[in-house]
């Protein structure tokens, strides 16, 4: 092309351009046909399954959309308050990898093929007793789907139904103890996740919290004794912990025991396994009828049966046995995964549907499961995502998401719930209830149906008993068997000594924190979270104690060969304080071969290493250096304050001197306090360190997922962090986790540097963050001294935009903008408006946070402290309040109130 | 190559010539005059109707006049904008209420028959939006409306338009005038001088922007 030429060609292109300028597209605006005019926000109550068992949530919908979880005040299980996981709920529900589509042999096909297939199938299953059905499930506690599986065995002669729970139980023996944390002065707990992983772990953490909460005046919190080898969420929280081995458990227990007969007695152990279990068996003697002793569902039947007989002689107040509402023990039930695996070795399956659960990948690799599935005729897989069970059944069939269909749920302590769907599916999907219904009879019926037949005996044909059901979230008819039990006490009242070598090195294998057993790989919010404690995100890592570290000479990535009976397996070695020397963690729920795009590849498969006969931990035969180096990505570097005190812990019984120095004088004009005058408070004491605050945080104020690499690089976005303080001897230290928010501080650092006043103080005391003023000079957020200011480097926010599940109410923020916490601004102006609208002044409570909504231990309050009867002033005035990095004088608004631990007793 | 003869030789002061200089005068002047005129223009164009709409009327599937419907018939603007009083969005009337009052009266006319196609077919009925805030701008119509704010301040006399245009252009100037006159801690009628200067909220950045 010669010069000429081009320049036509440009000429000709600019003037085409301008052809093709229209002006702005006009905005429209609807006329919906019928009904009312869209409503802008309303509430459904509804139930989210948690291994099985219910949780009472509600959802909130914008224009329609469900745009956030919140915790239902009524359910008796949830107390107003949601766990991570119900907060992750929002954006699995809008994900665009969750399977839409029926698949073949893995192309994708129609229902009606689907129902042809299985047509054949159905005839032959209702008439003949030779081919066997079997359907392979979790447990749950659904009186609809169990109605349908028992019709379905009922029809079918051949059909048989097993059950596989991947993350244990914590029931023993068909019964559940109910613990009365409100009321216990003692509290034990063996390899148990009393707080974060317990069908009632939300009610533990509300009453924990109860008792925790100083007030002059209140009797002293209980104290608290953990035993565990890895440390977790309720062992952090714990007064006493006591790092151990799983192996060495029938050494502690039993001189537990002997200590217990016999104050004078000695446990006769190591010094600091010694002091431990003096103190708490002095302890449970003083508190005889008040004590909580709880075993974890990786605790064999000797521990279990011990923590019974305890509860039974020094719990009698506080501790009462249920039956398991859960279906672990049905008599119906044909057995477990193991049974189902034998019976497909010997070939006697010949049609399986595996509801829910991913065995491909989840169950220990020596069980061999994955070639045992593909060696069965005819597999169907209802599942939300193509996982690797999908891979290899000839049927892959799309499972409605829990806020998409109708079913019923109960919690741990018996109450039901109707879980009703926040909307319609996006693709055609069926919930596990209703395809069970298919399976059977060949005829489809909706899911309400199927509910609503389920519940007609109770009353469900009354429209108006329906409605309310619906509407407060549960069922208030007395369920059968809902009454309390005594557990048969165990004749051997003694724990057997001390059985294998102590000293071994053993694996323990712990769900992940964060994506359990796999079940939340394609979460983006839960794999960016920082997991409790170990502050990884995107991927797991071989945890070891500081000192098995050192006598290995390993540092933090060094690629270890972890080798155990069953198989091998190389991941990146990170050591955990406070973890039981002669213990590997082996955290399950990564190295997914099929999670969608997020999940698959990150982290290590530890069910490699897993045998099937001992699912929670094995002995290592090896465990060596393989020269390679992978660090996984870990938060707790990033936005550091260190070296000063900034978490702080006392004891409770001591009238501590107050915290909070005298005013310090300022060159700045004092600011006007306005009232309201917003403030929140962070009781340490109280808080778990769950992490539910930051997903709240995240769902609330549409804050976008950065990504593995970017985290690497200190940019994760989330407005409210967790710190983790671990102090003392590395062996056995004392964890504090402290949520650190926006100070919104009265002589705020941030706002006089910045050159374009983006970020300026509203009369209300609120550090206010113009979007639209900001040109990302970042000085602000160097001018902070708790780093809490995020910068969009990336226009990570593009997605959200896309995604249907972004909260309306708050701006979806631009890359190059600096943003952070703003005290939920538009929760604030939400409640003003409506006080405003009704004619009425703000009251307490009337504005809450996502954050303070969403706790399980009430730790966060915000209010205005310019009322001296609210609620955040009654809790910044006490004594033991105390303001983070106080020395600068920046006033923050957010306080904190230092956390009470009991000390030793002398 | 002899550096001492070439440095004795006077190097001629270079400058330009009249015309030169004169050109360059009046190229600098115009540059300016360019960029002023540039300024201006733009400044004019964000100003003008063409931009802010005020005054205009946009293209509607339905010639609906609010000045038949509110100015003669004087129905009411909550019965059709039905939660004005309570929420952020004023609210559209749905086609059934449009077809309330057009089942009985003038049921067969060309103008409405986009009404009752969306009625037959179920599909609502997309209007052109006349008044529209930018995204970042968080309004509330019901603080507004229960505060004794009139209609009109913002939208005009609507009662008199046969098309409905935009009547105010609805920038943030415009916004922030009247919250630093009412607000009532704003000591009076006096603006407040600045925003944290001002003991009420309503001239505080995330009153709108949040």
């Amino acid at each position: 092309m010669d010069r000429r030429a081009f320049l036509q060609a440009m000429a000709a292109s600019l003037a085409l351009a301008g052809t093709g300028c229209r002006g702005r597209p006009p905005h429209g605006i609807i006329s919906r046909v019928e009904g009312t005019a869209a409503v802008e926000v309303e509430w459904f109550a509804t139930v989210m399954p948690s291994e099985g068992y219910g949780r009472g949530i509600v959802v909130r919908t914008n224009h329609g959309h469900p745009t956030k979880v919140e915790g239902n005040p009524d359910h008796p299980e949830s107390l107003g308050a949601t766990d991570v996981f119900a907060q992750a709920a929002i954006l699995s529900l809008h994900d665009p990898v969750r399977s839409r589509t029926p698949r073949h042999a893995g192309n994708p096909a129609t229902w009606e093929q689907f129902a042809e297939a299985w047509e054949i199938r159905r005839t032959r299953f209702r008439t003949n007793s030779t081919p066997i059905l079997a359907i392979l499930a979790e447990p749950t506690t659904s009186p609809t789907w169990l109605r349908q599986i028992h019709a379905l065995l009922d029809d079918f002669p051949s059909a048989r139904w097993y059950q596989h729970a991947p993350l244990g139980s914590h029931s023993h023996r068909g019964h559940l103890p109910e613990f009365d944390l409100a009321q216990a002065e003692v509290i034990l707990t063996v390899e148990s996740d009393l707080l974060y992983r317990h069908p009632a772990a939300l009610r533990h953490g509300r009453a924990l919290a109860g008792r925790r909460l100083s007030e002059p005046g209140k009797p002293l919190p209980p104290r608290f004794y953990a035993i565990e080898a890895v440390p977790s969420v309720t062992g952090a929280v714990a007064d006493f912990r006591l790092p151990m081995a799983p192996a060495r458990l029938s050494a502690i227990l039993p001189a537990v025991d002997r200590c217990l007969r016999d104050p004078a007695a000695a446990p006769g152990l190591e010094p600091a396994a010694d002091g431990f279990v003096r103190d708490l068996a002095d302890a449970m003697r003083r508190a005889r009828g008040r004590v909580v002793v709880s075993a974890g569902p990786a605790c064999n039947d000797r521990i279990r049966d011990w923590s019974d007989r305890l509860n039974l002689h020094y719990g009698r107040d506080v501790v009462r046995w249920r039956r398991d509402v859960r279906s672990d023990r049905n008599p119906r039930c044909h057995g477990g995964l193991a049974d189902l695996a034998a019976a497909i070795t010997v070939g006697e399956i010949d049609t399986l549907v595996v509801c829910g659960l991913n065995p491909a990948y989840a169950a220990a690799r020596d069980l061999r499961y994955g070639e045992l599935h593909a060696r069965i005729p005819f597999t169907v897989h209802l599942g939300e995502h193509w996982d690797e069970t999908a891979m290899l059944s000839t049927w892959h069939l799309p499972e409605a998401h829990f806020l998409e269909s109708w079913s019923d749920l109960r919690g741990a302590g018996g109450i039901a719930s109707i879980q009703q769907p926040v909307r319609l599916p996006e693709a055609e999907s069926r919930n596990a209830a209703e395809l069970l219904h298919y399976l059977r009879s060949g005829t489809t019926a909706g899911s309400e149906t199927l509910v609503r037949e389920t519940w007609r005996a109770a009353g469900a044909n009354d429209e108006d008993r329906w409605v309310s059901w619906l509407q407060r979230g549960i069922v208030d008819e007395p369920m059968h068997g809902d009454e309390f039990v005594t557990p048969p006490e165990d004749g051997t009242a003694e724990l057997p000594p001390s059985v294998g070598k102590a000293d071994g090195l053993s694996a323990l294998f712990t769900p992940d924190p964060n994506v359990l057993d796999g079940r939340w790989s394609a979460n983006a919010w839960l794999q960016e979270l920082p997991k409790p404690l170990t502050q990884l995100a995107w991927g797991n890592a071989i945890l070891l104690s500081p000192a098995l570290a050192s006598r290995l000479g390993v540092q933090n990535g060094d690629v270890l060969r972890c080798s155990t009976a069953s198989g091998e397996l190389d991941a990146p070695a990170w050591t955990m304080a406070g973890q039981a020397d002669n213990t590997v963690a082996l955290s399950l729920g990564y190295g997914r071969r099929s999670a969608g795009p997020l999940a698959s590849g990150l982290g290590y498969d530890a069910n490699l290493a897993r045998s099937a006969e001992s699912p929670w931990h094995t002995a290592v035969l090896a465990l060596r250096k393989t020269g390679g180096h992978a660090l996984p990505v870990c938060a707790q570097g990033h936005f550091q304050m260190d070296g000063r005190d900034l978490a702080r812990v006392l004891e409770p019984a001591i009238a501590s001197p107050a915290l909070a120095p005298a005013h310090r004088t300022s060159l700045y004009p004092p600011r006007a306090g306005g009232n309201p005058a917003w403030g929140m408070s962070i009781d340490l004491s109280a808080c778990l360190g769950c992490n539910a605050c930051v997903l709240a945080c995240q769902a609330e104020n549409n804050i976008p997922v950065v990504g593995r690499e970017q985290v690497a690089r200190g940019r994760e976005m989330h407005w409210l962090r967790i710190d983790r303080y671990v102090t003392g001897d590395p062996a056995q230290p004392r964890f504090v986790a402290q949520p650190v928010p926006c100070m919104h501080c009265e002589n705020a650092p941030c706002e006089v540097v910045c050159p374009v006043g983006a970020t300026v103080h509203s009369s209300e005391g609120l550090n206010d963050m113009v979007y639209n003023r900001c040109i990302g000079t970042r000085y602000c957020s160097n001018n902070c001294p708790y780093k809490v200011r995020r910068f969009n480097f990336l226009d990570y926010g593009g997605d959200a935009r896309a995604a249907g599940g972004a909260n309306p109410r708050v701006t979806i923020r631009e890359r190059g903008v600096m943003e952070k916490c703003t005290y939920c601004v538009q929760r604030i102006n939400a409640g003003r408006i409506a006080a405003e609208v009704a004619g009425r002044p703000l009251r307490d409570g009337d504005v809450r946070t996502a954050c303070q909504q969403v706790c399980p231990a009430s730790a966060i309050v915000f209010g205005n402290l310019a009322d001296p009867a609210s609620e955040v002033s009654r809790r910044a005035a006490s004594p033991t309040s105390y303001a983070l990095l106080d020395e600068l004088n920046t006033r923050p608004r957010t306080t904190y109130r230092a956390a009470l631990r009991h000390p030793p007793r002398p | 190559m002899q550096p001492e003869a070439q440095s004795q030789v006077p190097v001629p002061r270079r400058s330009l010539g009249q015309a030169a200089t004169t050109a360059l005068r009046v190229g600098i002047a115009a540059l300016v005059m360019l960029a002023g005129g540039i300024a201006y223009g733009v400044f004019q164009y964000f100003h003008s109707s063409y931009w802010t709409r005020v005054g205009l009327a946009e293209d509607q599937p339905v010639l609906f006049s609010h000045r038949h419907h509110a100015g003669q018939l004087r129905i009411d603007c909550r019965f059709c904008h039905a939660s004005v009083e309570s929420a952020a969005f004023a609210g559209m009337p749905t086609v059934a209420t449009c077809l309330g009052c057009h089942r009985q009266v003038l049921t067969d006319t060309a103008l409405l028959a986009p009404v009752r196609r969306s009625a037959e077919l179920g599909v609502p009925l997309r209007w052109t939006r006349v008044t529209r805030l930018p995204d970042h701008v968080h309004f509330h119509h019901g603080v507004h409306v229960s505060r004794g704010v009139d209609c009109g301040v913002c939208h005009g006399e609507v009662a008199r338009m046969a098309l409905t245009a935009k009547a105010r252009s609805l920038d943030m100037r415009w916004c922030v005038d009247c919250h630093r006159e009412v607000a009532p801690d704003a000591g009076g009628r006096e603006p407040a001088p600045t925003p944290t200067a001002a003991a009420g909220h309503l001239t505080n950045c995330s009153t709108c922007h949040y």
